[in-house]
Parts: structure tokens; sequence; C-alpha cells
């Protein structure tokens, strides 16, 4: 991996959601090799306490496995854990003061509710007055107390999913698991239960690491945010780090849909950056610095949010493109136009449909213009 | 058969999911309720030294239709401690053997459902292969093995570990080996069909509570595969109770099975009304066991459709 570019100087890394900022869960290059295959490659980050830390990624991306040797349910071939100061990399999972949430839950069948919850209890000996209150207090955190007696399978998605969450949080882990939170539910009542549970789990403290494939729940979820690729981090930051700040062309295309320029550096000055791309008649201009060379192969990535589209020229020297509209994506919200280039590079560009019949101004065939603001486009040179 | 014609034709059949459901009932009534009915009327009569070597229970006297119950064979059975040992020995034997099928099989089908696939099929093959051999001729080779000069204490003999042979044929302890031998396949493959279904990720969950292996086989294993347990139990114990062929080759004159009570009965007395009411009595005795099978059988399967 390539360092990461700057772009904005003015960006602070952390952000203000997080409490603080020691490291309390320390991944130190973690290596896990499946018969010489390798699924997670030298991975190395910290999460602070009480930090809601997602691992995003598409299938077969290491995230599971990362997520398992946290759990100790698979042990790395190089590299530790540490949470909290103490090394766990070899205590079995049965002697780590960490709990998931399983994915579709992985609730007991033939216990209730109520034994679901109190089975991490009573494996620490606790006694039975003791179990009965803890339990209670869980159903209570979960809204489930008037379906303690009842199995598993006599509840629905979204209340198997509390009592997951109960049991999880009954032994008072010093780390959460979740894996795919929201697999199991259906998109209404996923993200209703994605604030509950960041509600939950915030109220708690609990530090928490997710796993997930859906970028929006990570969005939505996450204090911060692991993009993995092939059993690498391509990029760790807030939501909007990742979003309007993606270090390479992998996280840039991954989150979102986006617009790749590629292009040569022409200009470089300390102030900014010009760049001459064949897709696109007029220069890109970057208003700041950014450390490369003249005549370097790179790429500008701009968000279709981020393109204004108008029939008159802008007014601006940079940053514009004419074309015509080949598809419009109606979204109800908002429009995506697909406005195909002279050059034959399509570029997407979103229309926020804020009056009723707005989307109507541009049609098939139109010829627009496509214009952006000086630091709206990121430069990707990986 | 289409159009009108094949409309018609089917108009006139009796609807044609009886010709799929009517099969294993006609199968039931034949081979099944006739034979049962046949024993129960026989149980009830006079043992005669004649051919069929019984009485009817119905006999004409002019237009007097008389029915005659003998009920000495079902009181003999009380009245005489040798039947009721012999059924007591019986149920013992199997209750142990079923035990000792359960601890040995249950190791053996965990072990096996935890194969990978590809090899999990061998492993079951070696468990059901035995039994494409004859029945006999594998109780016979016990027979081989367990003698004074067997196989078995030849061998320890010859590497020394006993000076002089012991007695296993013709005892008790030869009866269980050769039940637990014969019947270990009909509780490994229920318990197997049951533990390969398991969920991994229950043990991984109750691990990642903080349950240890052990307490996590015992909490959540062997809960959930209690259907196949009580499967397993009940296809070793319910034949095992009636076993002939083992206790007759393996066993020694002094254990009474009642398999062997009954064989005596018909073809040594040949008193078939005593020997069918021995029967009718080990049949109402197995009904129990049965009918909790089954109703666990049917209970499983409701919450499972639920």
């Amino acid at each position: 991996m390539s360092e990461p570019v700057h772009h904005h100087a003015d960006v602070a890394v952390a952000s203000s959601a997080i409490p603080a900022t020691e490291a309390y869960l320390r991944i130190e290059h973690l290596r896990k090799e499946y018969d010489g295959v390798v699924a997670v490659d030298d991975v190395d980050f910290d999460i602070r306490k009480g930090e809601i830390f997602a691992l995003l990624g598409g299938s077969g991306c290491g995230k599971s496995t990362l997520l398992r040797c946290m759990a100790g349910f698979e042990t790395p071939t190089k590299g530790r854990v540490l949470l909290d100061g103490e090394d766990i990399t070899a205590v079995p999972p049965y002697e780590r003061p960490v709990n998931m949430m399983f994915q579709s839950y992985a609730l007991f069948p033939h216990m209730s509710v109520e034994q679901n919850i109190a089975f991490g209890l009573k494996q620490d000996g606790l006694g039975k007055a003791q179990i009965e209150a803890r339990v209670a207090e869980m159903l209570k955190l979960v809204q489930m107390e008037k379906f303690a007696k009842r199995k598993p399978h006599q509840l629905s998605g979204g209340q198997q999913q509390r009592v997951a969450l109960a049991r999880s949080l009954a032994k008072n882990p010093k780390l959460l698991l979740l894996d795919e939170p929201m697999g199991a539910l259906d998109k209404k009542l996923r993200s209703r239960m994605q604030l509950e549970l960041v509600d939950i789990i915030e109220r708690l403290g609990v530090t928490c690491v997710m796993v997930t494939h859906d970028q929006e729940e990570a969005m939505t979820m996450a204090h911060r945010i692991a993009v993995m690729d092939t059993g690498w981090i391509r990029q760790i930051g807030t939501p909007d780090e990742i979003y309007e700040q993606p270090n390479c062309r992998f996280t840039a295309e991954f989150i979102g849909s986006v617009n790749i320029f590629d292009g040569v550096i022409r200009d470089d000055h300390p102030n900014y950056v010009t760049i001459a791309s064949p897709a696109v008649e007029h220069a890109l201009y970057v208003g700041h610095g950014i450390t490369c060379f003249e005549g370097q192969q790179v790429a500008l990535a701009v968000r279709p949010e981020k393109i204004v589209v108008s029939k008159e020229e802008p007014a601006q020297a940079h940053n514009k493109a004419r074309g015509t509209i080949e598809d419009i994506a109606y979204f109800g919200s908002h429009s995506v136009y697909h406005v195909r280039l002279p050059s034959g590079v399509r570029v997407m560009a979103n229309f926020a449909n804020t009056q009723r019949w707005a989307s109507e101004r541009y049609t098939w065939n139109d010829t627009v213009w496509l214009s952006w603001a000086d630091n709206d486009g990121v430069v990707l040179t990986s | 058969m289409n159009g009108r014609l094949g409309r018609a034709l089917r108009r006139l059949a009796p609807g044609r999911r009886w010709f799929v459901i009517a099969p294993p009932y006609v199968w039931m009534l034949i081979f099944f309720a006739i034979p049962f009915l046949i024993v129960l009327q026989i149980s009830f009569a006079k043992p005669i030294i004649a051919s069929p070597p019984y009485t009817d229970l119905f006999t004409r006297v002019g237009n007097e239709l008389n029915l005659t119950l003998n009920l000495n064979n079902y009181w003999a059975l009380l009245e005489n401690s040798k039947y009721a040992g012999a059924y007591l020995s019986s149920l013992k034997i199997a209750a142990i053997s079923t035990l000792l099928c359960l601890l040995i099989g249950y190791p053996i089908a965990y072990a096996i459902s935890r194969l990978s696939p590809s090899v999990r099929n061998i492993a079951l093959m070696l468990v059901i292969l035995p039994s494409w051999t004859s029945f006999l001729i594998r109780i016979y080779a016990w027979i081989g093995l367990l003698k004074d000069n067997g196989l078995i204490n030849n061998f320890l003999q010859w590497v020394g570990v006993i000076d002089e042979p012991i007695r296993v044929l013709y005892t008790p302890v030869a009866i269980y080996i050769g039940i637990v031998y014969a019947y270990l396949p009909f509780m490994v493959l229920p318990l197997y069909a049951n533990l390969v279904k398991h969920d991994q990720r229950l043990l991984e969950a109750a691990y990642d509570l903080g349950a240890g292996p052990l307490t996590a086989f015992f909490r959540i294993t062997v809960p959930l595969s209690f259907a196949g347990i009580v499967a397993g139990c009940m296809l070793v114990f319910i034949p095992a109770v009636g076993e002939f062929v083992i206790p007759e080759l393996l066993g020694g004159p002094s254990t009474k099975m009642i398999g062997k009570v009954l064989w005596e009965e018909y073809f040594t007395a040949n008193d078939w009304p005593r020997a069918s009411a021995i029967a009718i009595v080990m049949l109402v005795l197995l009904i129990v066991p049965i009918m909790i099978f089954h109703r666990y059988q049917s209970r499983q399967l409701e919450a499972r459709l639920s």
C-alpha cells in the first residue's frame, strides 16, 4: 500500500463522537493463513474505548476472519490481539472478556429467551438471584420483558436480534463483536434497528467491533470504518473521511458512486494542481497542493452529488464539461443523470428534486453543462 | 390421455391420491393386522394334539354359536414365575444393552458427524458394511472369538496377560457383547443423522459465552440430539427385548430371555396358545416405549413445522 494522499489541510482526524484517545483494543500486525492462502494480511490498527468500529468489505475480504481472531475462534498465524493492555491472542474464546452477536444470532433453540440470556451468567457461577436480576435488567434494556418465556422459534427476526444482543451484553464484555448485525432483517426494520442498536451500545459505553458488507450500515452505526480488500485494510477513517477523502481508487469506488477521470499532473503548485485528462476538454483544477510531481499519472474522483447540471455554460474556466443526457435514473428524492461527454466518457451527476416538477427541466438527449467546485474532486495516486 | 375421455376416466377413478395412500395401509393390514388377530385368537384357545394344535374359539351346537375364551394361558404367565423372570430378564438385558450401545454409539456418531464430508461417507460405510453379511454368521463368529480356546483367549494367553482362559461364552456377558455388537448400527445411524445437522455456530456461541468444550457438549449438543437418542434407544431396545438368536447361540442355559422361552413353547412344548399369549404380553409391554417414541417424534415434528 502506498502513502495516503493529503487532500485537505484543515480536516481534523479525530471525530468528536469518540470519547477516549488511547488504544483499548490493539490488533498488531495480524496475519491469518488457511493452508497457505492468506485471509488477513498484516493488519495493524487500534480501537479506542467506547468506540464503534466497523470492518467493511465484500465477501472474502478477510473481515470475518479478523472478527473471529478477536473472538478467539481463530488463532492468528502471526501477530497479536491486545485488549485493555492484555495479550489475548492465545486465550480460548470461553476465557475472553469478549462476547459476540452472531450472524443470524445462533440462539439456543432448546432454551427460552431467559435461559439464553442467563447461559453466559451461569458459566460465571453467579448465584440464582444475581442471574435473575441481571436477566431482568437485560430484558428491560432490549424491551423484551414480555417474551421471557418464549422459545427463539416463536419470535420474529427483530425480536431474535434483541435477545441475541441482550445475551451478548449480559456478561458486560470489554469488547462486543457484531457479525453482520442486520443481515437477517428486512430493509425497513434494518434502518430502525441500526439506530436502536447504536443507542444501546453507546448508552452502555461498550467498545464494539462490527463486520458488515453494507456501507450504509457501517456509515450509520460506526464511529470509524476500516475498508478491507483481499485481506488488507485500505483505509481507516470516520464515515465522512472515508466518503469525502478516499485514499485510493478502491475505497472511492467501493463507497457510494463516483466519477473517476484519469489524467496526468500538468501544473504542480504549492496552492493548486491542474490535471490534463483526455476525458475532459478543459483542464481539471484542484484548489490545494498535493504531494506529486508534474507528469505523474493520477485520477480525479468526483462524487455525482458534487456535480452541478446546468443549461448555460458556467463562468468558471476549469472543472466543466459539456455532454448529452443518455440515461436518467429517478430515485424520488433525487435523479441521477448519465451524461456522455464528447470523449466518450460517461459521467454521473445527481440532481436533487427539491421542487416537484424540477426533474422535468432536463430530459433525454438534452445538451447540458456539468461543473464542480475547485475542492470537490479528490486526487487519487493509487 | 387428453380431452374428454381423460376427464371422464379421471372422474370415474376414486381420486388418484388413493393410489399413493393405499399401499402402506394394505400392507399393514395383510402383514400386520391380520397376523396379529390370528395370534390373539390362538392365545385364547386350548392346546390339543391335532393339526393345527389348538381349539377353535367358535363352536356351533345346533343353532347356538359359542365363543370360548380360555384365559388359562394368561393366568399361567402370572402364576408361573418362570415367565415373569424371563420377561424381567429380557427387559433388563435389553435396557443394559441399550445403555451400552448409547455410551459406545454416541462418541462414534459424534466423531463421524465431525469428519469432512468425503471421509464421513467412508466412515458411515464401515458402520453399515458388516450388516451386509448374514446376521447368523456374524453371531457364530463371536463364538469363535469368545470361546475358551478362541481367538481372544488364545491371544491373551500368548501375550501372557492371563494364565487360564476367561470364561465368557455361554455367560450373560456374551449376550451383552452380542446384542451391543449386533445393534450398534441402529444406535449410531439415527444419532449421526441428528448430530450432522447441528449448527456449529451454536457451539461457538456457547464457547463465546464462557462455556468450556465439556459444558457446551452437555448443555447444547446433548439436549439438541435428544430426538436422536430416543430414536436410537428405541431401535435397539425394542428388538433386543424379543431377541432369540443371540441368547440361544452365545448365552448359557441359565439366562432365560423371553424370546427363547417363546421358542421353547412353540417348538419344544408345541403349546401354541401359551406361546401366543407370551407374544401378546410382550407386545403390550413394548407398546409403552413405542408410544413414548412416537409421541416424542410427532412433538418434534410439530415444533419444527410451527
